[in-house]
């Protein structure tokens, strides 16, 4: 039984080998049928895996070409098929996988294969082999009803690719609409269970995934969904290289590109791995752009890298190939000094990292100042080196900085090594640029010098001060020093009128500028040339002149930059001998501002001469405001306007003239004026006066009693000042001059004749109010007296008064003190009361004289005497109501009234009335005491009262307590 | 994504002030409830806040449609509705609460593990500290009310077990239930605030008593209610907590 075992095979092989080499001597061709051993899938990758064998293969080795065909759903749909070419052995199993586009779970594939042999040792096969038997590929879902399945799951997918999903329905589920993301996604309906949505080209949206959901119509509670994650493209590392410092380190560097990375764990950011193939070796970079790759074979020159990168879905290689001694970035330079000469030249050593004395190494030389080159040089290097800077400038700043590579393989600049430095300073190069400003002050020079700051490279070092020394050309053994320090750009000095000389230089801390010299003559300040105007431009002026003298040591221009202020910040040119004209330009020049130019010639005494005054605009503009007229000798006809002049520094042009407009109703123009016609039978009538310098204008013809309105403005090239409001006049009648020639005169003469009045007041007073004589100073009482016939005159104290009325006369300012229902005592002695009480208290009819006596003192009055009381009647009658009750003021009149005409029989008094009997007789004045008064010639009575004698003592009322009027009786006198 | 900083910036400071107070909490309890009270109901309140986890969530997953977002919130994991914790005795709601937050912590840091590198990482890791110092309140509540958790340690974390997965579900099923879950998360927490709310609201609109007086009845009373019967079941019993 064993022996027939073994001889089995055996026979089979010999029988096979005798048919193989019957066929290879006869040439026939010979097919073998390959035969499917397993058919598998991964459904992850929807790949198919096949596996077969070539039974009944003679050879060890035979080239064989094998056609694969796949269908889908059924056999007859062939979806794919391809031929597969390679050696076959004996017993061998072949390997084939296939990748399906649809997801192996929702539709069944088939799978068949045939062979040929394809080798050159044998005669061509020009036929297939059998095909194999249809194997039949599928992956079993189960789908519950009212669910769905949704394929592939989790997908991982590049950026731009394409892919199919398949949506598998279980029972009973319909309608199911799908989305990515927002968007709204269709398929096709594959059968009744399965249909497929084919995406293009997809995109990143997010590294947690790209969501696709469904849901059903039936089943809206259910959602249902699958995430692709869409990985950005792998990119290829750019920039690849290697270099070495030191030969021990090689540090290779790249650009990544994007990172791949996605989250839920689907692909990790791609890596990077470093091999290389000589020495055989591969490292896995710890960085994303760099690496560094340890050098451990110093004998190893040339190296041979190659970069991978990778992530789940793609990798991606470059290779760099170099030798290392062309790949060295040298470090950068070391022990940098520097060393100053002199003000103007310094020396820089440096040393470098030297791999022997036949290593040369080129080295860069930079000079900086303010941060721009301005020296550049290229130095080979051993071990160390040194470069002397020269040409610098003193007390300046710069930097030097310094650079090597290997001059032999030129890779990579080393890092800059760089040193600053300072030059010292240097005593200043340049004499002062100067300029003066005279002017004459109470007979002496009022001296302004100005300078112009040195240039950086003029001072060589900060100017500590300006010394300036002024020598006197008249008196030379004076000479004056004075020292004034920076920043200072200008002082003054006053001297006297004399010549002068000048000397102004600039120190700093190592020395003295070359001098600048100015010669002042006698007549500086005074010098009066003629003012020319011209014409400037945006950018400035051109200032031209004609030279006076052959041998000028040059010409100064000078000009205020403010013209209109105070602070003239005076600028100046110098100008070379041969030069008659120049540009003047200045960012500071506005338009409408007025610049004045004086042009000096120096001489060769360093006397400066006035040559030339230039005037004018960079542009000319309208005047900005109108002059304020005045109107003179204003008629019914006519008057003249009449304005100042401008201040020529506040003009924003030169005034050609001015326009005088004048309007009003119906109006005639003067034939030298434009008339306009203006609504509302308005006239304007524009006169022109062209000669500036015309400061008044006429206006005639004018009708009386008429409204005018004018308006003046001056005009310059650029136009005339602006429109403002007329200033309107009428003019006055034609009858009001004629008025007034009678009306002056007429109150002159009126006025006249009260001076002389007033001057012949007392001739006047005498003629019209001669003053009444004093009966007790009269000539006649003595008379009487020494004749003792006393009953002949009647002496006051004989007189029985009837009435006596107290008459309280008040000032203006005290009457306003009125106690209500009291009237004024002046009124109530003009008003005789219509009764007046009886003894027993009934009052009756009596009848009442009132008169004024002036028979007394005009004096009494104008002291402020009132009533009988001289001292405190004088109060307001308030007061007197207050102080004194109505009885006592009778007490203190009868009392007073007696006392003064005994105290004071031929005095006067301030008493300024007695009741009189009236008579209605008129009496000479002088017989008073027989013949009651009577007014008399340019005489005057007030009114007085007289009662009958018959009357009882009238008790005052409390009421009574102003109106002072007292009635005594006969009896009781 | 501007007008959401300012408010991004509140929240964080809100959270800064909570973790302040949540790590006082963990050096030791608090002697007054009122104040404890008022704490937790605070720590309630701002995790409650969906902003906090929920949205940002969303915004990483793309998982911001309108259908996306009603699937999160159609099945919300079950979590004690806030009707059922407003049914529960005092002592029930605590352990109730307890309970569920340390399932909350490990769910929280598996959610962490899920998503490394990403810009909710940060947040979950502080959510879960959040959880645990508003379980120490908890604890510490029940402590000073006199009917201590049965856990021994309140710094420690919950000692649920992960819940295991037999199938590994589509990563976008398990984006559904993540986000279905925070929307519980936020939802049952503001639910608890609510009813802390209550609890701290009761006795001024009742009672005169102190808080803790107030509290303390309200406890006994409530464990009274509890303690009868062996039969009467287990606050886990009575409300279906996932995990």
């Amino acid at each position: 039984m064993a022996f027939s075992v073994a001889l089995h095979p055996a026979f089979l092989l010999v029988v096979l080998s005798l048919k193989t080499s019957r066929s290879e001597v006869l040439g026939e061709p010979f097919q073998l049928t390959p035969e499917i051993l397993t058919v598998s899938t991964e459904s992850k990758l929807q790949q198919v895996n096949l596996q077969w064998t070539v039974p009944n293969l003679t050879h060890q080795e035979l080239k064989m070409a094998f056609q694969i065909e796949i269908s889908r759903i059924n056999t007859s749909n062939i979806v794919w098929v391809e031929n597969y070419s390679t050696t076959v052995k004996w017993n061998q199993l072949l390997h084939w996988n296939w990748k399906s586009e649809i997801p192996l779970e929702c539709v069944t594939h088939f799978i068949r294969i045939r062979a040929m042999v394809d080798d050159a040792k044998y005669l061509p096969q020009n036929s297939w082999s059998n095909w194999s038997s249809w194997k039949e590929v599928s992956v079993q879902v189960s789908v519950a009803p009212n669910t769905l399945l949704i394929f592939p799951d989790n997908k991982l997918l590049e950026e731009g690719s394409n892919v199919t999903i398949c949506l598998l329905y279980g029972q009973y589920l319909y309608n199911v609409s799908c989305m990515l993301q927002k968007e709204p996604i269709h398929g096709e309906q594959l059968d009744s269970h399965v249909s497929l949505i084919k995406l293009n080209n997809v995109v990143f949206h997010s590294v947690s995934g790209t969501n696709i959901h469904c849901k059903a119509m039936n089943a809206t509670k259910m959602i249902f969904g699958t995430v692709l994650f869409v990985s950005k493209v792998l990119e290829e590392p750019k920039n690849f290289s290697c270099e070495t410092q030191d030969f021990k380190t090689l540090k290779c560097s790249w650009e990544p590109g994007v990172d791949t990375a996605l989250v839920w764990s689907q692909q990790d950011s791609q890596s990077y791995t470093l091999y290389e193939s000589f020495s055989g070796r591969r490292e896995l970079c710890d960085h994303r752009n760099s690496h560094n790759w340890q050098i451990t074979d110093d004998s190893q020159e040339t190296y041979n890298f190659t970069l991978t990168t990778e992530n789940n879905l793609r990798k991606r290689s470059v290779n760099l190939i170099f030798n290392l001694t062309h790949r060295v970035h040298q470090k950068a330079p070391h022990d940098v000094t520097l060393e100053n000469i002199d003000a103007r030249k310094a020396n820089m050593t440096w040393k470098v990292l030297s791999r022997g004395n036949n290593y040369i190494l080129l080295c860069q030389i930079e000079l900086q100042h303010e941060r721009e080159v301005i020296h550049e040089h290229n130095v080979s290097v051993h071990m160390s080196a040194s470069y002397l800077f020269s040409d610098l400038e003193p007390d300046t700043k710069y930097k030097a900085r310094v650079r090597c590579a290997d001059a032999n393989h030129f890779w990579k600049w080393s890092d800059w090594a760089q040193k600053e430095f300072c030059t010292p300073e240097a005593a200043p190069s340049q004499a002062l640029d100067v300029w003066r400003q005279v002017r004459s002050e109470n007979g002496s020079y009022v001296v302004t010098l100005f300078w112009k700051p040195l240039l950086k490279s003029q001072a060589n070092g900060k100017i500590v001060s300006y010394n300036i020394v002024v020598e006197n050309q008249d008196r030379l053994s004076e000479s004056e020093h004075y020292s004034v320090p920076a920043p200072a750009l200008g002082t003054q000095l006053s001297l006297d009128p004399c010549s002068y000389k000048i000397h102004i230089t600039a120190n700093n801390s190592v020395g003295v500028s070359p001098e600048s010299v100015m010669v002042l003559s006698n007549d500086s300040g005074h010098e009066e040339v003629h003012e020319k105007r011209i014409k400037g431009t945006k950018d400035g002026f051109h200032i031209s002149w004609e030279p006076t003298s052959g041998d000028a040591l040059g010409y100064v221009v000078d000009w205020c930059v403010h013209s209109r202020d105070q602070h003239c910040d005076l600028q100046w040119k110098n100008l070379g001998p041969n030069t008659t004209s120049t540009n003047i330009t200045s960012g500071a020049f506005k338009p409408g501002v007025r610049y004045n130019f004086r042009i000096f010639e120096k001489s060769m005494q360093q006397k400066a001469q006035l040559l030339e005054k230039q005037t004018g605009y960079t542009q000319e503009l309208a005047p900005l405001e109108n002059p304020e007229v005045t109107i003179n000798n204003f008629t019914s006809n006519s008057f003249i306007l009449s304005w100042p002049s401008y201040d020529s520094d506040f003009q924003s042009a030169f005034i050609e003239g001015y326009h005088v407009y004048l309007k009003s109703k119906e109006m005639q123009c003067h034939p030298k004026g434009k008339r306009m016609t203006l609504p509302d039978y308005w006239v304007l009538c524009e006169y022109e006066i062209k000669d500036p310098e015309q400061k008044a204008f006429t206006v005639e013809n004018l009708r009386p009693e008429s409204h005018y309105e004018f308006l003046v403005t001056p005009y310059t090239s650029a136009g005339q000042g602006p429109n403002e409001t007329f200033t309107k006049v009428m003019t006055p009648d034609e009858n009001s001059n004629m008025l007034l020639k009678i009306i002056l005169p007429m109150t002159l003469c009126v006025l006249l004749i009260i001076i002389a009045c007033y001057w012949k007041s007392q001739w006047v007073k005498e003629k019209c109010y001669p003053d009444i004589p004093n009966p007790y100073k009269s000539s006649i009482l003595s008379l009487i007296k020494s004749k003792k016939n006393a009953h002949l005159i009647m002496n006051v104290k004989d007189c029985i008064p009837d009435v006596l009325e107290v008459i309280n006369k008040v000032e203006g300012p005290k009457t306003q003190c009125i106690v209500s229902g009291n009237p004024h005592n002046e009124d109530v002695s003009m008003k005789p009361p219509s009764s007046v009480p009886t003894e027993d208290g009934s009052s009756g009819s009596v009848p009442f004289f009132f008169f004024e006596n002036f028979t007394y003192d005009q004096s009494a009055f104008d002291s402020g005497s009132h009533g009988l009381i001289p001292g405190p009647l004088k109060d307001t009658p308030c007061q007197l109501g207050l102080l004194t009750p109505p009885e006592k003021l009778l007490n203190v009149l009868e009392k007073d009234y007696m006392k003064s005409l005994a105290e004071s029989p031929t005095e006067e008094t301030s008493l300024i009335y007695v009741s009189q009997l009236a008579s209605p007789m008129g009496g000479d004045k002088d017989s008073l005491a027989t013949n009651p008064p009577m007014p008399g010639h340019c005489s005057e009575y007030k009114m007085q009262m007289a009662v009958p004698g018959r009357l009882p003592s009238l008790a005052l009322s409390e009421n009574n307590s102003l109106t002072s009027e007292i009635l005594l009786g006969q009896g009781e006198q | 994504m501007r007008a959401q900083f300012p408010q991004r910036t509140l929240l964080s400071l809100a959270l800064s002030l909570l973790f302040l107070s949540m790590a006082r909490a963990t050096r030791g309890c608090s002697s007054s409830s009122p104040q404890l009270l008022s704490q937790l109901q605070s720590q309630a309140n701002i995790t409650g806040d969906t902003r906090l986890l929920l949205e940002p969530y969303i915004l990483l997953q793309e998982l911001n449609t309108p259908t996306l977002r009603a699937a999160c919130r159609e099945y919300p994991v079950t979590f004690p509705s806030e009707d059922t914790l407003r049914a529960l005795s005092k002592p029930h709601f605590l352990s109730t609460v307890y309970t569920t937050l340390g399932r909350i912590q490990h769910q929280l840091d598996a959610l962490r593990q899920q998503s490394p590198k990403t810009k909710v990482f940060p947040l979950l890791e502080r959510a879960k500290w959040n959880v645990q110092g508003i379980r120490n309140n908890i604890y510490c509540m029940a402590h000073l009310l006199n009917h201590p958790l049965e856990t021994p340690n309140p710094t420690e974390a919950g000692s649920g077990a992960s819940p295991s997965t037999t199938t590994t579900p589509s990563i976008f099923q398990t984006k559904i239930d993540n986000c279905r879950f925070l929307w519980g998360y936020h939802s049952f927490m503001g639910s608890v605030g609510r009813v802390f709310r209550e609890w701290k609201d009761g006795p001024s609109r009742s009672r005169r008593h102190s808080p803790r007086h107030s509290l303390l009845r309200a406890w006994r009373k409530g464990a009274s209610r509890i303690r009868p019967s062996r039969s009467s079941q287990s606050p886990m019993s009575r409300v279906q907590v996932p995990w």
